[in-house]
């Protein structure tokens, strides 16, 4: 289709808008478990950490501009391996033997900035968005 | 009674006109049905992922969020208009051709 130039913009945008909306997951899901001490697995909650990918479009595929426009994909969402943040809390039922608590490797500021950036990131796709679709509706009114 | 046809040349100033070369018409040249067609089909399956990616979202399919609702209708709403400026100009300019005077 020939209106599939701005459906491309409007795609690689749209795999943009998904991944910060993955990295805003994980940044509540960060938060959330800030005080976790017992997750699956044993310990206390890990922070998360997403991995992105620039990943094929459709739309360009075949054109001269297939390896330019990429969009983006969360390929995995990793695990930080810092170590976990002890606390001296003896009475605390998850005490170890020292009487030291495993809190999660989780910095609520640093959270909080990831989630600004999300956000700023989401808003920069959805200007993208926005613009893609008013080319394409100028498009459409020429000669009216 | 015969009717004589025109021999080249027909007039003196003409005469001197050379090198012009017919163009051919292309083999595949894309008529204005067959991209009305395909530009109606395009806009019919936006249209039906919009419809349908509405539903996964009622139906609180996990995979389905809100900006992939609103972007699956923001594309048919484009389609459908691509589809329908197609039709206006095609029937614009059949209205032009039944206007001619002759």
């Amino acid at each position: 289709m020939s209106t599939m130039d701005f459906f491309t913009a409007m795609e690689v945008s749209a795999s943009g808008l998904s991944a910060e909306r993955t990295r805003m997951n994980v940044a509540a899901s960060n938060l959330a478990n800030a005080q976790t001490t017992q997750a699956a697995g044993g310990g206390p909650y890990k922070r998360r950490d997403v991995i992105m990918q620039s990943v094929d479009v459709p739309g360009v595929q075949g054109t001269p501009f297939a390896q330019a426009v990429k969009g983006v994909a969360v390929s995995q969402i990793s695990q930080d391996t810092a170590q976990p943040r002890l606390e001296y809390d003896p009475g605390h039922p998850q005490a170890n033997a020292q009487g030291y608590v495993a809190y999660p490797n989780v910095n609520p500021v640093e959270e909080m900035v990831d989630m600004i950036t999300a956000s700023r990131a989401y808003e920069a796709g959805i200007t993208t968005m926005t613009t893609a679709v008013n080319m394409a509706e100028r498009a459409l009114g020429i000669g009216r | 009674m015969s009717i004589a046809p025109i021999t080249p040349p027909i007039s003196p100033e003409l005469a001197g006109i050379t090198g012009v070369t017919r163009i051919e018409r292309p083999q595949a040249a894309p008529d204005l049905a067959g991209t009305f067609r395909a530009a109606l089909e395009d806009a019919h399956g936006a249209e039906h992922r919009a419809t349908t990616a509405a539903e996964q979202f009622a139906k609180g399919d996990t995979g389905m969020g809100i900006h992939e609702v609103v972007i699956a209708s923001e594309k048919a709403n484009i389609a459908i208009r691509y589809a329908t400026t197609l039709k206006n100009k095609a029937l614009e300019a059949y209205r032009e051709l039944m206007n001619t005077q002759v």
